[in-house]
């Protein structure tokens, strides 16, 4: 019986599947039938996770820079040259000392890792290496219903009516979830896909509204306009919950039914079409990216208010739905991994919140918010001296040029990556199978993996190291598990307080809040429990970026399913890197998506080399002639390290924007 | 160990005695294989291929240019995967491991006596090599022998050191896409030297080794002028992991590659129903 | 023919686990999911468990397995290489009949052709296998469909018929026989025969009310497979719904495309590698591609279409002598895009009916 039950780790759908481990060795894997969530399904990640957790490419000793070349150290060695490093700085820690947490660190990891921060360390300055999409998110959704998270319940999913998918290559991002829209089309449901890409999902769509790059958000208000204007807005529904809706409804004005055709490129008859639908539902789910590429937080204000104006929030089968693309971003933010934020999505400036974590960890916290690390980083007037990043594997290969001026770098992870080359102390930390631990996925679902294969000799686990760490600076806590770690978690945040190991165990997970009035967890955001919800305060501006003669088309950056996040854990593979090379390998300079006639203007064939030039600067790459974009479109899969190219950082403002960001181009044939 | 004179499981260690530079990205190794037993008994036919591990990096198909008969051994490879890159690094001196010969090979019985045409694509040449290098070493048993051989720039012609020997040997026609100031040879893609040589048809067989475009562009060219596709032989390639017909990676059509082929008449490729 | 109490059926079980590695059904009890796996003791066998989730392939051909331990060290240019073969005696004890006649055609495609499997070999060396008959049909099954079940007719050393109070025994082969003799088994008679030819049958009728999930009528569309004549559109449909996920593979109790990487190994030295072996699929669009770039079988559709070739096809049934499809239901639970089997020869029935 070498098969045993755990959570898969790379996405945010949070599948269940058995590994196969003997003798510290797993051999395989295997999808869990009875999961209400993948329900005996996985990806090709997931099918092929063994090939990860089996890399001989871990780190198996601390490590201390000497003379520019890291060499092995003890742990009580390169512990010491931690503390010391930051015991140095402390004075001046909220300007000095900033820690880029790992969305794939495990919620007692993350949790602890803020403890350490906070109270130890005496720096606000802390934050998750992930774009701002999922905060965006969390921000729209706290606010108007108090749930600072998906508000629906996958396990509805099947029996949802009506799915919008806003914009998400959902398909290649979180395949599982995809399957379930897609086996709810199959029993019946309306789905509407939204999207400038003509992705798998939008294939397998009843009804596909290709926008312009750029123009998805007028969608979304044409439809909530075409609601109200046809008096199709759920008026029960709004009798209570109408706070700010007489703002929102107002705001569409701006919004003139000749410009929607115009600036989007679809039909008024197809978005009357998806607005009908959606009314006509007994039930909808939307669904939208969150994290790298997410959506600006007007476009989700937008998405969120248009479910509310059609009663579809807090009713069976409803949700507005934004997906983590990795495993435990929600955790972490529900950890209070934010320069801003107590775990439990509370602001750190709430007295009450703060002085009950501070007495939990017998040690003051500051009230003032920290500053982002992505932000510090950016800035040339930051006086950042010392950074700690856990398990990198994205994103901050942008600031590769900043960090190597950071005089103090402390890297831990249980992978190698090039990351750790700046790093002045490595410390190493067991993977999740080699310790008890839990994740949040995207639907709130906190699952608990249980130990499976001991870690390579030595290696600490990470929340045995971060105990490690804060006794050497004088802190001496009492964790005698990971899962007292959970036990202080859930004393401390009102969602998690009747969450334990213990009650997690032999379970497939609870969805929280979960506390004296919900024993077993929350699947959904009820309207029976919940107060009034209000609307998003939104811009009421539509904008839609122009192209010029210069520049005639718009181009999109995105991702694309193996070629994941940078690779460093793909890399680590052999199937699933061999299926990233399939496509790097046809297209080795990287590649640009543009339709055939845009091919045909430009002069090039499918593989040729063009310049794709845009007002600051231009790229060499291939073209791949594709049906997926539309006319005056084109698409390029910033993913690939190998594309991240001067051209997308000096436009790094532009892809802040997530989603809908484009960037004006021609092609040119080289 | 050999079984049916094929190293068919473990590899059998084999020293690269020497490499030569052929065109950019392309060398040839000269192997001979450790073990003295196998070194006498490894035979085999023209258009066969074997897997070639380089030790820390994998194993991969490689097609067998030298003839099976006085000839010394060795491999001709262009670096381009993760495997032949690594072979790329390795010096004279240095281990591989070998197994095979693995496929059917070129069908030389059946075509004793006939005019021979072989049309190659740039490194098309490498599996052809063994064929030509047989065949005009029984001359005498074929009727009017042709090679047509078309490179992008002359420095892109394989085996160009044999150009001379070949050119007196049989009828042999070189051509570039690109050329260069000083190339006096023919110009143009490949099939057009087909009209030029006056390819004959009558008991005629055809090998013709290349990239896809150029394959089919070649074949109708020579059905065109009324050869059978019955007639014309070709070696395909495909990703392979075993060699032995077991992990299906070459799979065409009903066949694989490695042991149904890597020899196929063009028209048994018309039937397999799939790309080139 | 033999007959054992059923209270006594696992002391079979008990005796094999004394010389063999043991595998058998149970449910696992954290997911409450039926696997068939390696059970630390007889006792741990449920043979009324569902037909488990997962085939016993793994015993034979494992989904991640080293098979090739070497060393080259360049400076003194001495090579190693010690093969990793796993003759361990495995005893399969409560095989589904569409999971041995998924062995059998594993045995006929790794033994029967121009070259054996050596790794295939080496497992299958002293494996037992004890077979029982299917008395009742599960939602999923549809081995009427395609021979595959609901009894084993070879292939098994002990085949066991549930009669209620007792087990049939049934020997498919000489050690099977001796197993049989030696644990002292009661003998059968043609009684017995009949009440099992009887179970069988009801067996069969059940499929209309319970395995309602799947049917696959698939000799209708073998001719339509193996010809090719199948309109374009059709892959497309079906191409685009594949979340190219590889799973319709890993589950079939007949797929055996496998992958083979060379690796560091793993706390090893530093020129110490590793060949594994591992499950492959050929759903994957990297399965395919050349080394230079070129994938003769690029889009989904046409990978699609190359399953079920080799499941459905007259060619590919020569090397299986039989179809390839066992009817065990797996490929279209495991499904993310509703396009196991049963639903894919449902569209090509569709087709030829249009």
């Amino acid at each position: 019986m070498s098969y045993k039950p755990g959570v898969c780790t790379f996405c945010g759908t949070g599948c269940a599947h058995l590994l196969k481990t003997d003798n510290g060795s797993v051999d395989g894997v295997f999808p869990v039938q009875n999961h209400p969530v993948s329900r005996g399904r996985l990806c090709v990640r997931g099918w092929n996770i063994h090939e990860l957790l089996n890399t001989p490419e871990r780190i198996t000793t601390p490590l201390v820079k000497k003379d520019g070349a890291l060499v092995p150290a003890s742990y009580d060695e390169a512990i010491g040259v931690l503390v010391k490093g930051l015991a140095d700085r402390k004075a001046n820690a909220a300007e000095e000392i900033a820690v880029l947490a790992s969305p794939r660190s495990s919620n007692e990891e993350n949790y602890l890792l803020t403890r350490l921060a906070r109270s130890v360390w005496g720096t606000n300055n802390i934050t998750l290496d992930s774009d701002s999409g999922h905060r965006n998110s969390l921000d729209v959704l706290a606010a108007g219903t108090g749930m600072a998270g998906m508000t629906g319940s996958l396990e509805e999913l099947r029996s949802c009516e009506y799915v919008l998918v806003a914009g998400i290559d959902i398909t290649k991002q979180n395949p599982i979830i995809g399957s379930e829209i897609h086996y709810a089309v199959r029993s019946g449901a309306t789905l509407v896909t939204v999207d400038s890409r003509k992705t798998q999902i939008a294939r397998l769509s009843t009804s596909f509204l290709q926008a312009r790059p750029g123009s998805n958000k007028i969608v979304y208000a044409a439809m909530a306009k075409i609601l109200i204007e046809e008096n199709l807005v759920d008026f029960d529904f709004l009798k209570k919950h109408n706070d700010g809706f007489e703002g929102f409804a107002n705001s569409l004005g701006a919004l003139r039914d000749e410009d929607i055709s115009a600036k989007t490129g679809v039909s008024m008859d197809a978005i009357r079409a998806a607005a009908r639908g959606l009314a006509a539902a007994k039930s909808a789910m939307v669904f939208f990216s969150s994290g790298i590429s997410g959506l600006d937080a007007d476009t989700i204000s937008y998405i969120y208010n248009l479910f509310l104006i059609a009663g579809k929030v807090g009713r069976p089968g409803c949700g507005v739905n934004p997906i983590a693309g990795i495993n435990n971003l929600q955790g972490g933010y529900d950890m209070g991994v934010a320069p801003d934020l107590l775990s439990g999505f509370r602001p750190i400036t709430d007295a009450k919140a703060a002085s009950a974590v501070s007495a939990a960890w017998g040690a003051p916290i500051s009230a003032k918010p920290g500053r982002g690390v992505h932000e510090l980083l950016e800035s040339g007037a930051s006086k950042l001296t010392a950074l700690i990043v856990v398990d990198h594997d994205e994103g901050i290969v942008r600031h590769a040029e900043r960090i190597k001026t950071i005089p103090f770098v402390a890297y831990i992870g249980a992978y190698k990556n090039p990351f750790m080359e700046y790093a002045t102390v490595v410390l190493p930390i067991a993977t999740y199978i080699e310790d008890d631990c839990t994740f949040t996925n995207t639907e709130r679902r906190v699952q608990l993996s249980k130990k499976k294969a001991d870690a390579p000799s030595g290696v600490l686990p990470g929340w045995k190291l971060l105990s490690a760490i804060a006794e050497k600076s004088g802190s001496k806590w009492s964790y005698a598990s990971s899962a007292a770690v959970m036990d202080e978690i859930a004393k401390i945040t009102p969602t998690y307080a009747g969450i334990s190991h213990a009650k997690l165990e032999g379970t497939f997970g609870m969805q929280w809040p979960c506390d004296a009035k919900n024993p077993k967890g929350t699947a959904r955001l009820s309207i029976e429990a919940s107060k009034t919800f209000t609307f998003a305060p939104v811009s009421g501006s539509f904008e839609v970026p122009k192209p010029t003669g210069d520049f005639p088309s718009l181009l999109m950056i995105g991702k694309a399913q193996h070629f994941w996040h940078q690779n460093n854990i793909m890399r680590k593979t052999s199937i699933p890197l061999r299926e990233y090379n399939t496509t790097l390998l046809l297209y080795p300079d990287g590649y640009v998506d543009i339709t055939a006639d845009e091919a045909k203007a430009a002069g090039v064939r499918d593989g040729w080399p063009v310049n794709v030039v845009s007002a600051k600067g231009s790229m060499r790459v291939q073209a791949r002639v594709t049906d997926e974009v539309g006319p005056g479109a084109a698409y390029v899969p910033y993913f690939i390290q190998e594309m991240i190219s001067e051209f997308l950082l000096e436009n790094v403002d532009i892809l802040k924007l997530g989603e809908d960001a484009t960037i004006p181009v021609r092609i040119e044939k080289v | 160990m050999m079984e049916n004179g094929k190293i068919v499981t473990i590899p059998a260690v084999a020293t690269i005695d020497e490499i030569k530079d052929e065109i950019p990205n392309v060398r040839t190794y000269y192997l001979s294989f450790d073990d003295k037993a196998i070194d006498g008994a490894f035979t085999f036919r023209s258009g066969q291929f074997i897997m070639l591990t380089v030790f820390g990096e994998g194993e991969c198909a490689i097609s067998l240019p030298p003839s099976p008969e006085k000839d010394r051994f060795h491999i001709t490879v262009r670096s381009v995967g993760k495997v032949t890159r690594a072979l790329g690094g390795l010096s004279a001196g240095d281990k591989v491991g070998v197994r095979g010969p693995f496929g059917n090979g070129f069908p030389f019985d059946e075509i004793k006596g006939k005019n021979v045409v072989f049309v190659a694509g740039g490194i098309g040449l490498i599996p052809l090599r063994s064929s030509i290098v047989h065949v005009l070493q029984h001359r005498k048993d074929f009727g009017r022998v042709i090679l047509l051989s078309g490179s992008r720039t002359p420095s892109d012609i394989m085996y160009k050191y044999n150009m001379k020997e070949w050119q007196e040997n049989c009828e042999a026609f070189y051509t570039v896409d690109n050329p260069t100031p000083d190339w006096t040879g023919e110009t143009g893609f490949v099939h057009t030297l087909i009209e030029k040589a006056k390819v004959p048809v009558e008991n005629t067989v055809a090998f013709v080794c290349g990239p896809p475009v150029m394959f089919n562009t070649v074949n109708q060219e020579l059905m065109k002028r009324g050869l059978s596709d019955e007639f014309i032989i070709s070696t395909l390639e495909r990703h392979m992991k075993c060699g032995v017909g077991k992990c299906q990676h070459c799979a065409v059509g009903r066949t694989l590659v490695c042991t149904d082929g890597p020899v196929y008449t063009y028209r048994q490729i018309k039937i397999l129903g799939e790309q080139i | 023919m033999y007959l054992i109490k059923k209270s006594d059926v696992l002391r079979l079980a008990e005796e094999l686990g004394k010389t063999h590695d043991l595998y058998g059904p149970f449910m696992e009890p954290a997911t409450k999911q039926a696997m068939f796996e390696r059970v630390g003791k007889a006792a741990d066998i449920d043979l009324a468990a569902p037909i488990p989730a997962l085939p016993p392939k793994h015993a034979l051909l494992p989904h991640y397995e080293k098979i090739l331990a070497y060393s080259y060290d360049k400076k003194t240019q001495k090579v190693d290489l010690a093969p990793i073969y796993d003759d361990r005696p495995k005893a399969l004890f409560g095989v589904r009949p569409c999971d041995l006649t998924g062995i059998l055609c594993l045995d006929r495609f790794f033994l029967g052709q121009e070259f054996l499997d050596e790794v295939y070999k080496y497992h299958r060396k002293n494996l037992f296998i004890v077979s029982q008959t299917c008395v009742a049909p599960f939602k999923q099954c549809f081995c009427v469909c395609c021979d595959g079940g609901p009894a084993a007719s070879e292939g098994y050393d002990l085949n066991l018929t549930d009669l209620g109070d007792t087990y049939l025994v049934e020997a498919g082969s000489e050690k099977g026989k001796k197993l049989a003799e030696a644990m002292g088994l009661a003998a059968a008679d043609a009684k017995h025969q009949a009440e099992k030819t009887r179970r069988i049958d009801k067996c069969i009728t059940l499929f209309d009310s319970v395995a309602t999930d799947n049917k696959a009528w698939i000799s209708r569309v073998m001719n339509r497979v193996t010809t090719g004549f199948i309109d374009e559109a059709v892959w497309e449909y079906i191409g685009n719904q594949c979340f190219e996920c590889g799973a319709c593979s890993f589950v079939c109790p007949t797929c055996s495309c496998f992958n083979i990487v060379d690796l560091p190994r793993k706390n090893g030295g530093a020129h110490e590698s590793d060949r594994v072996r591992t499950w492959d699929s050929c759903s994957y669009e990297g399965y395919t591609r050349e080394a230079g770039g070129h994938n003769p079988r690029k889009p989904v559709e046409d990978r699609r279409n190359k399953r079920f070739f080799c499941k459905l096809s007259y060619s590919q049934s020569k090397k299986y002598l039989r179809p390839g499809c066992v009817g065990c239901g797996r490929c279209q639970w495991v499904c993310p895009g509703d396009i196991g089997l049963p639903n894919v020869v449902t569209y090509i029935r569709r087709e030829i009916h249009s």
